[in-house]
């Protein structure tokens, strides 16, 4: 297994150009609508507006995909079970002891839609700004500072982290070691394991001594003055209207 | 001050007060460990001086005693008139003494180099355009012009190195504390590096085991020992004593071995 982790690709198009905070506010309130659809066709649906907001945003195909069949893989896993899990009285087939039911292959369906729409979602928001605008844009909605903080500099300092994993799996390739289901293979992971986390704490500790030293008092700053124009309110009532009005629909419908 | 005002009417030199000030420092770790004892010594306004020592001598642990990081509980430390014990000057420290720590990464800590080098005049709460100039002139000054968007993990070891600096430098301050900084660059990164050093017109302490880099930027150099000086003097009667030097774990520079001197003359 190669172990990789990759900077999120930033891409040039209409939505890239939207102001940060609007974008979030939108995506956000879309996301949480598309989690609580509880129609087939409604999510399929949010699922198409989720695949045109990504044609929008110009997601790189390849980078798109390949995170999409990531999930395809996690989700298989419901699909494969639930069938046979989920019973609600409904007409049924039944082989032996195995019982395949419609209702638990619905909720599946279900449950692939809203997945693939909200993790479409997400993919156009963080491919349309740096991560470091869409914190910020969370700080100016009120997202507490701490949390912020901690996720700014845990996207920094997650690559340094990594490269000393990797450096560290070197150092145990070129001494022989390969991953067993053995004893002494799980105590080097656990070794391994602690190695990194104290490197990480001694890290920390050097960060935050960096950080005082330039006068870093708890209060975040930053320069970045977000402006509103016309296309970000556009933007924002189209989303919200358009997924509110499927909320609606499904609400009825369902 | 009287002093001062009788010498400037008789015409000659006033005294200025040193730039840095330390008076029996004494530290300890919570372990119980003595990294600094009773170290004394003065840096003139103006003055590079190289701490140099073999490994675990206390090099480290005086700067973060020097940049108020560490807690002096015993002995003087005095910075620019400023003592790093008292709550409101060691507020005001980082706009006086900028100090750039041995790994880059540790100080590179924000997503771009623009974000990294604005943090420390953002903390001053200085307005937005004094704040850009800062970062643009800080950037000129260590020849990074248009890497502001650049994330700092994808610079080379000498291009973090300068960002790290840059970010310093934005403060303004009077004193330039620089850890080990030499370490990962290649020659040359490490000439520029030296380059750049040399061109700033500020208060330094550079602690190196790079005695070659030492010897091109300090006039001064103090060697720590077990926490403790062990000599002070001019740069090249220290570095070129070879019983002082290996008594100490260290070497004389190839520069300043006998053999060396036609290829190498001061």
């Amino acid at each position: 297994m190669t172990l990789r982790l990759e900077y999120l690709p930033t891409t040039d198009s209409p939505l890239s150009r939207l102001d940060p905070r609007w974008k979030l506010a939108g995506l956000l309130l879309s996301i949480f609508v598309i989690a609580v659809l509880t129609t087939i066709q409604a999510s399929l649906l949010a699922l198409g507006g989720a695949v045109l907001l990504a044609a929008l945003s110009r997601l790189p195909l390849g980078w798109y995909l390949a995170r999409l069949a990531a999930l395809a893989g996690v989700l298989s896993v419901f699909v494969v079970l639930l069938p046979f899990m989920l019973h609600r009285g409904d007409p049924e087939w039944t082989l032996g002891p195995v019982t395949f039911s419609w209702y638990g292959l619905r909720v599946a369906l279900l449950l692939c839609l809203k997945a693939l729409a909200i993790v479409t979602l997400t993919l156009v928001l963080l491919a349309t700004a740096p991560l470091n605008a869409n914190l910020k844009a969370a700080y100016a909605l009120r997202v507490p500072r701490l949390f912020v903080q901690v996720a700014l500099l845990t996207y920094r300092y997650v690559f340094v982290m990594f490269a000393e994993l990797s450096r560290l799996r070197v150092a145990l390739r070129v001494r022989g070691y390969r991953n067993r289901a053995t004893r002494h293979s799980y105590r080097t992971v656990g070794h391994v394991s602690g190695a990194l986390l104290v490197r990480g704490l001694e890290r920390a500790e050097r960060v935050s001594h960096a950080m005082r030293c330039r006068g870093f008092d708890g209060q975040f700053r930053s320069l970045d003055a977000f402006k509103t124009t016309s296309s970000d309110v556009v933007f924002f009532l189209v989303l919200i209207l358009g997924f509110g009005a499927l909320c609606l629909w499904d609400f009825y419908k369902g | 001050m009287l002093v001062g005002l009788l010498q400037r009417l008789k015409g000659t030199p006033v005294q200025k007060d040193p730039a840095i000030r330390v008076h029996e420092l004494m530290f300890a770790y919570p372990g119980g460990e003595v990294a600094l004892a009773n170290v004394s010594f003065e840096v003139a306004s103006g003055e590079s001086i190289g701490i140099i020592g073999p490994n675990g001598a206390g090099k480290t642990t005086l700067f973060l005693c020097l940049s108020g990081v560490l807690p002096v509980k015993r002995g003087v430390v005095q910075l620019t008139g400023l003592d790093p014990a008292d709550a409101a000057a060691r507020r005001l420290l980082p706009t006086k003494v900028g100090i750039v720590f041995q790994n880059s990464d540790d100080q590179l800590f924000n997503p771009t180099v623009f974000d990294d080098v604005a943090f420390g005049p953002l903390n001053l709460g200085l307005p937005a355009e004094e704040v850009h100039t800062r970062v643009a002139e800080s950037l000129a000054r260590v020849g990074l012009t248009g890497y502001e968007q650049k994330v700092p993990l994808h610079l080379s070891a000498g291009e973090k190195r300068r960002a790290a600096l840059a970010g310093v430098l934005a403060m303004r301050p009077e004193i330039l504390l620089l850890d080990e900084p030499s370490t990962h660059l290649d020659p040359r990164s490490r000439r520029e590096f030296i380059g750049l050093v040399n061109g700033l017109h500020v208060t330094k302490v550079i602690s190196a085991h790079d005695l070659e880099m030492i010897r091109e930027t300090c006039q001064r150099i103090l060697l720590l020992d077990r926490g403790r000086i062990i000599a002070d003097g001019p740069t090249r009667q220290i570095l070129a004593n070879p019983e002082l030097m290996n008594a100490h774990g260290l070497e004389v520079p190839h520069s300043l071995t006998h053999h060396a001197d036609k290829h190498h003359p001061s």
